[in-house]
């Protein structure tokens, strides 16, 4: 195999790698929605027990 | 294997195909024709000129199938350059041309006229003329008159078909293909002979004892 | 059946003296050559016969040559030494050098060059064979034309030659390509040749005849050899089948790691125009450390109006919130051109990353009329959330970063290829491209 095919094939491992690590970290740059701020007003949410 | 005396000089005189009725002399280049239990003095054949060639009288080899001793040469010189026939006996006693030219090699075998139909092969045998670029065909194979020449017997050496006296002149034109076959027809005013062919390698042909010169290294394929 | 005693090695060149300079020189291929160069006084020598004549007298010193006429080098396995040298032209223009190469045992070849690269020549004893149009093939091998009706002319003679070799003396030419060998033939009425040339590696020329090797291509510098191949052709392959397994790679595992399961729905109604509606569902438990989260809303019989769907996934445990936003919509009218409708009465939001945990889904509606013809009632909003989600727009970026090189080496290679072309007479690469190659 060239170099060039070598480095090449590199580079695809190196891009399933990522692709692999975002999959089980059920990551996407294209997701709508992530973490924020407790929502504003408070609340508790969830059976609260006394 | 016949032995004989040079009617002109005396020296041993080798003949070893029946077949071949012509042998050079060694020493006074005495062209010693066998007629029945006759020898006759034919003339002398000139010396060689220096060459580099590497085939020589005693390279053997092999060409389809057959194998092959050179025995004999003729050098054929034109206005632009000079070119070497050698005479290949082959097991069965029959024999064949290695013609020798710019570094390249054919093999070439004679091809009775007689049975030939071709109308340009038939023109050229009964004295006709024909130009670079005609061309006819011969078993299956398109022939293309390539170069015509008239060409002198400068030289020969060993055991010949016929005699090479020099000065002979003859006629003489190549025809190429599209194959790597080759035909080559030779005239003197009353004979004609065809002989066909094809370019062949050195290396195709097994050669051995190949002519040692200085300098310059055996080639791998000459065993 | 041998001869009996070997005789002596022959010599090798046979000496004679120059009749207009009185020079000595060697005759390294007595038989063969016909034209001699004097290297002293440059006359030109017939030495087709044993006398040697002068067919030009001269009395200038020979030039000085990269490869000295004499010196021996090793190509392919066998010795070859230089024994003649020409300089021809395109009629005066675009000059090259070539030279007789000669090795008894091997016969001749030639060595090409024009300060590109070297190119090693063999004489063809079989004449080529039509291999389509503008195409030729030898030894199964097809060759594309690429020069044509070109004519040569004699420059500049020095050593020896096994034809009349006169300077000023043309002949027509056309070559014909593939990658690392081009196919070149020369004729005039007397004589037709053909020559097949292999394009050396500059490390081979080197070693063999001590010249140096020639500059490699730059984009924007003399364009590439006719035959030179493009040094981005070979991995061009490697690079397609490796781009090709690792697409395949990422679209498997799109499959495998996507699709959402779990699926859990609830629904409640929203009036447009009349005020948020907040609705809590939980607990939705994921199990998974890290995981996206789908969740789908459908708003039925959404009609000229929208609703605003704020989402917060909040953990029991650490009231951490996943916040994300949608909306319905559904627009609809009559125009000159007809009916027309717009928006989509569903909508999807994927969030990502999301860890383990007991979460409440909360969601905020609001609906809002637009226009006419509004829906002024209730509208039902079905809500659905599950673990998991399929991420094509990951795949599509990944597809295409993974092609970014691959494109780059195209884009190199089309490059070259049009550089190449542009100096034949068949047009260049890419002005073929955009005729659409009308003769095939």
């Amino acid at each position: 195999m060239s170099r060039g095919g070598f480095l090449y094939g590199l580079w695809c491992l190196g891009i399933i790698g990522v692709f692999l690590a975002a999959s089980v970290y059920g990551y996407s740059p294209f997701a709508n929605g992530g973490r924020a701020a407790p929502r504003v007003g408070g609340g508790y949410y969830g059976p609260t027990h006394k | 294997m016949l032995t004989v005396s040079c009617p002109n000089c005396g020296a041993d005189v080798v003949f070893r195909s029946p077949a071949l009725p012509v042998k050079v002399c060694d020493y006074c280049q005495t062209n010693v024709m066998r007629v029945g239990d006759e020898l006759r003095d034919m003339g002398k054949a000139a010396v060689l000129p220096f060459d580099v060639s590497p085939i020589r009288i005693g390279t053997s080899g092999r060409f389809d199938g057959q194998g092959f001793d050179v025995i004999g040469r003729v050098r054929w010189g034109w206005s632009d350059g000079s070119w070497n026939e050698w005479l290949m006996l082959f097991g069965d006693g029959s024999h064949g041309w290695l013609g020798e030219a710019m570094g390249q090699f054919m093999v070439t075998r004679e091809r009775a006229l007689d049975g030939v139909r071709t109308e340009m092969f038939r023109h050229l045998a009964s004295g006709g003329d024909i130009q670079v670029g005609e061309s006819g065909e011969l078993d299956g194979v398109e022939y293309i008159a390539a170069d015509i020449k008239q060409a002198t017997c400068l030289a020969a050496e060993g055991e010949l078909p016929f005699t090479a006296p020099a000065g002979w002149t003859i006629d003489s034109i190549d025809f190429r293909t599209t194959t790597g076959a080759v035909a080559s027809f030779q005239r003197d005013g009353e004979e004609a002979n065809l002989y066909l062919g094809r370019y062949v390698e050195l290396g195709e042909l097994k050669p051995q004892d190949l002519r040692e010169i200085t300098g310059w290294a055996m080639p791998r394929f000459a065993a | 059946m041998s001869e009996g005693v070997q005789p002596a090695p022959a010599p090798a060149v046979k000496p004679l003296s120059c009749p207009a300079c009185g020079a000595s020189i060697e005759l390294r291929a007595a038989g063969y050559t016909v034209t001699l160069v004097c290297p002293y006084c440059s006359s030109v020598l017939d030495t087709a016969n044993p006398d040697v004549g002068i067919i030009q007298r001269y009395s200038k010193a020979a030039r000085e040559l990269e490869i000295p006429l004499g010196t021996r080098g090793t190509l392919k396995g066998v010795d070859w030494e230089a024994i003649g040298y020409l300089r021809r032209s395109e009629g005066g223009t675009y000059p090259w050098e070539e030279y007789l190469l000669f090795n008894p045992y091997h016969g001749y070849r030639w060595l090409v060059t024009d300060g590109r690269g070297w190119t090693f020549g063999t004489m063809l004893t079989e004449s080529p064979k039509y291999g389509g149009s503008d195409g030729l093939i030898v030894d199964g091998q097809p060759y594309k034309s690429f020069f044509r009706n070109g004519r040569a002319q004699v420059d500049y003679v020095l050593g020896e030659f096994y034809w009349r070799v006169r300077q000023g003396e043309e002949v027509e030419t056309a070559d014909y390509v593939r990658p690392g060998f081009m196919l070149s033939f020369e004729g005039n009425e007397e004589e037709r040749n053909w020559t097949l040339g292999e394009l050396l590696d500059g490390k081979e020329m080197a070693e063999a005849f001590g010249v140096d090797e020639p500059r490699k291509w730059r984009p924007g510098g003399p364009p590439p050899l006719p035959h030179q191949p493009s040094p981005y052709a070979g991995s061009a392959s490697t690079l397609g089948k490796l781009a090709l397994l690792g697409i395949v790679a990422l679209f498997v595992l799109t499959l495998i790691f996507g699709g959402s399961r779990n699926e859990r729905e609830f629904e409640f109604s929203v009036t447009p125009g009349g005020g948020e509606v907040s609705r809590t569902y939980g607990p939705v438990s994921f199990d998974r450390p890290w995981q996206a989260v789908t969740i789908k809303a459908q708003a039925s019989g959404l009609e000229n109006a929208w609703v605003d769907l704020d989402y917060a996934l909040v953990d029991r445990k650490s009231q951490t919130t996943y916040a994300a936003y949608a909306i319905a919509e559904r627009y609809s009218g009559r125009d000159s051109d007809g009916a027309w409708t717009e928006g989509s009465r569903g909508a999807t939001t994927k969030l990502a990353t999301v860890p383990a945990g007991e979460y409440d889904l909360v969601v905020d509606a609001s609906g809002q009329n637009w226009g006419f013809g509004g829906s002024s009632g209730p509208v039902p909003v079905t809500i659905s959330i599950a673990q998991g989600a399929t991420f094509w727009s990951n795949f599509i970026l990944a597809v295409i970063l993974l092609l970014v090189p691959a494109i780059i080496v195209l884009f190199r290679h089309a490059r070259f290829e049009t550089a190449r072309t542009a100096e034949s007479d068949q047009g260049s690469a890419l002005a073929n491209m955009m005729q659409g190659d009308e003769d095939e």
